[in-house]
């Protein structure tokens, strides 16, 4: 059986709002990393493959299963919901182990199930705590080993690290690599540089539709020619955030440095053609796609 | 096992603590206390004799006529009714048929009682002090029940004349020292004591668990949705049959516990009260399981699937509303029948073991009926679950932001 979820034609409607349309694609194994702005629909094409939600019309096959089958789809699926919660009087490794019943992992594996993860997402010091009582963190560290206890193939994780501290952030990203190495890991964020360091494949998600799809490398190379860096006075700074979709700044003394990305060269003093980044890249994509990204600075 | 993981989940939970308690306090405030020491000795039965029954309706009606007045309960809640001419007019056909007497000779006997005053509310009543009414030589048992019916009808219901409530009314009479002696003998000798106590805890506990099993399942049930839980639960292996049931059976014994501690209560108050030899004790535990574990298994089904489909709000209000009525629609007949469809069954007395036997078989089929919708609602719950889960249902919301009355844009 081949490892790859295949999504085709789907739409996905609230009531009378379309939230997705016509969504096309391929997920193969390893990391697969979906962007996209707040509201772009990330979330929902997650619950949809998650078996959460009911699609309107399509086809989605996970590992040659339809979606349809909701009991073996689930019984190959992890998911780590955006907002993550668990019952909050439950103990850290009380939680796992619920979770893992539900999950159908029979009481003798469950309870080196629940230390070897703890461990793996680095709680095992504190997994006498409630879940009141965990730091955000550390809760989403407990979100992604619910995620993980019945060894799934899939493995969906909305926003896994937003609200984590640098550290942690890389660990939870080598973390997901490593899983990755023999499952799909499908992971949505707005922190685009995530999605640098750790997924080869990505699909840019726009008002429901998918922009763009491809690699890392091809989403540089898309935009390059199209990112600028300029030296210029402070005080033009507010005009040229209006003119212009400025991706960083660096200040120094009266003048600053700025990213700017642009279908031609900006009319502006200073100005050099530079090597695109993801971000450049990514602001570029939504722009070159006709998305108002102007005054942007994420 | 998932079935002890949720029933160690319901014993830590707030809701379940305060059901214990209040259970508990329950018990201890109805039946404890009254069956302290030796029993209290009978001294009044139903007659269930017409001429009793008659005199007494009448008498009652025909006090309240003069006065214009009649108390009624509808539905529990205390309403002094008064008629306007043409219903006091048929009122007072119905009075002069049952007591066989003219206009006039009606009119005579309320001038010649005295006046009094009652204070009903904030307005003061006048009533007059009437003797024994006649009753009609020619009146049947049947046409005097009809024509009670009709005043009740008049009155909108709840009144004391009430049909089926009539004979447990108006039919008290002393009994005899022989009869006293049999109904003592009758405890002992057919209830084994026990058996006579059992349905007095039974009469209690059902009031009390007609009620409270539905703040537990509701806070259970709903604790997914309001510590957004719901998807971290949707997306595991389990079944819904099998999630929906361990929760369910977890329920219903987790709140039954309790309920056999106060059983063990009663049956070590009986040991310290009887001679040992006396007792069939078992029947402590038979018979209130048989009456009170089909309560407790329907409330909570029906709170579950409520909860569900609409909210645990709903599921509280509609199981107070249910048990409101049946409490209400049980009156004043503390005892005797008990109808197929009552949620609530009421015995109030140890002795009376007849008479109970009289709607054996109405609460027989009252129990099995009980016991089987709550297992068929509760498949139906599983079935909704499903639905919910895979987005094919959201639930109904009645209130806040998704709301069905909420017109959607
Ligand atoms: N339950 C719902 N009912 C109605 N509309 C919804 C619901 N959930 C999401 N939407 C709408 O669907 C669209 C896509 O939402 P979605 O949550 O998938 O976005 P997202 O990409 O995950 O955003 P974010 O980055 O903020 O998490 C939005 O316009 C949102 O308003
Ligand atoms: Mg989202």
């Amino acid at each position: 059986m081949e490892k790859k979820i295949e999504i085709k034609n789907v739409s996905k409607f609230y009531g009378r709002k379309q939230a997705l349309f016509d969504i096309d694609l391929t997920i193969e194994q390893g990391m697969f990393g979906l962007l996209g702005r707040n509201g772009a629909g990330k979330t929902t094409l997650m619950k949809t493959l998650a078996a959460l939600h009911k699609k309107k019309s399509g086809e989605i096959t996970v590992c040659g299963v339809p979606i349809e089958k909701a009991r073996e789809i689930r019984a190959m699926t992890g998911y780590l919901p955006q907002d993550f919660s668990m019952y909050p009087s439950m103990k850290t490794d009380e939680a796992l182990d619920y979770l893992g019943a539900l999950s159908g992992i029979p009481k003798a594996d469950r309870k080196k199930k629940v230390t070897s993860l703890l461990r793996k997402v680095n709680l095992i010091e504190h997994r006498h705590k409630k879940v009141k009582e965990l730091s955000g963190g550390m809760k989403r560290r407990l979100g992604i080993a619910q995620a993980l206890i019945h060894d799934p193939t899939v493995l969906i994780v909305d926003e896994p690290t937003a609200g984590l501290d640098p550290e942690e952030r890389i660990r939870f990203r080598n973390l997901l690599c490593e899983v990755a190495e023999e499952r799909i890991v499908i992971l949505s964020t707005h922190i685009v540089g995530d999605i640098e360091a750790t997924c080869e494949n990505i699909a840019i998600m726009d008002e429901g539709r998918i922009l763009w799809k491809g690699t890392v490398e091809q989403l540089i190379d898309n935009a390059r020619g199209h990112i600028f860096t300029s030296n210029v006075e402070k005080r033009f700074i507010p005009q040229i955030k209006k003119e212009y979709i400025v991706t960083g700044m660096l200040s120094q003394n009266d003048y600053t440095t700025v990213r700017i990305v642009s279908d031609s060269e900006p009319d502006l003093p200073n100005t050099v053609l530079t090597e695109p980044d993801i971000e450049g890249a990514y602001m570029y994509c939504l722009h070159s796609s006709g998305c108002d990204v102007k005054g942007g600075e994420e | 096992m998932l079935f002890s993981k949720e029933c160690r989940r319901i014993l830590t939970s707030l809701t379940f603590i305060i059901y214990c308690f209040v259970v508990g306090l329950f018990f201890v405030s109805q039946y404890f206390e009254e069956c302290n020491g030796v029993p209290y000795v009978p001294d009044e039965k139903i007659s269930e004799d017409h001429d009793v029954i008659m005199h007494g309706a009448v008498d009652d009606l025909a006090t309240e006529f003069f006065a214009n007045n009649y108390v009624c309960y509808p539905y529990g809640f205390y309403k002094s009714v008064r008629l306007k001419e043409d219903d006091s007019k048929k009122v007072e056909e119905c009075l002069l048929e049952v007591t066989g007497l003219t206009h006039d000779e009606l009119m005579d006997i309320r001038d010649s009682g005295e006046k009094y005053y009652i204070e009903r509310g904030v307005q003061e009543t006048m009533y007059y002090e009437i003797g024994e009414m006649p009753v009609s030589d020619t009146i049947t048992y049947e046409r005097f029940c009809e024509l009670m019916g009709k005043v009740d009808d008049i009155l909108g219901g709840g009144s004391n004349y009430k049909v089926d409530d009539i004979v447990f009314r108006y039919s008290y009479v002393p009994m005899t020292d022989e009869e006293i002696e049999g109904v003592i003998s009758d405890l002992y000798d057919k209830d084994g004591v026990a058996g006579g106590y059992a349905r007095l805890f039974s009469d209690y506990m059902g009031i009390v668990l007609g009620i409270m099993p539905v703040f537990v399942t509701a806070a259970l049930v709903s604790a997914d949705r309001r510590k957004r839980v719901s998807d971290l639960i949707y997306t595991r292996k389990i079944s819904s049959f099998k999630l929906v049931f361990s929760r369910y059976t977890a329920l219903v014994v987790m709140m039954f516990i309790p309920v056999i501690f106060c059983m063990i209560a009663a049956s070590i108050q009986l040991i310290k009260n009887f001679d040992f030899s006396d007792l069939a004790l078992y029947r402590m535990f038979t018979l209130p399981t048989f009456w009170l574990l089909p309560q407790i298994m329907i409330v909570t089904a029906v709170a579950m699937i409520v909860t569900e489909v609409f909210s645990s709000g709903i599921a509280i209000l509609l199981q107070f509303a249910w048990w409101f009525h049946s409490n209400m629609s049980n009156g004043e007949r503390l005892s005797g029948s008990i109808g197929k469809f009552d949620l609530i069954c009421r015995h109030n007395t140890i002795y009376g073991r007849d008479e109970f036997l009289l709607s054996r078989n109405d609460f027989i089929f009252n129990r099995v009926f009980f016991f089987i919708a709550a297992i068929v609602i509760t498949a139906l719950t599983a079935y909704i679950f499903e639905l919910k889960r895979g987005g094919r249902f959201n639930g109904f919301r009645l209130f806040g932001k998704d709301s069905i009355f909420r017109h959607k844009a």
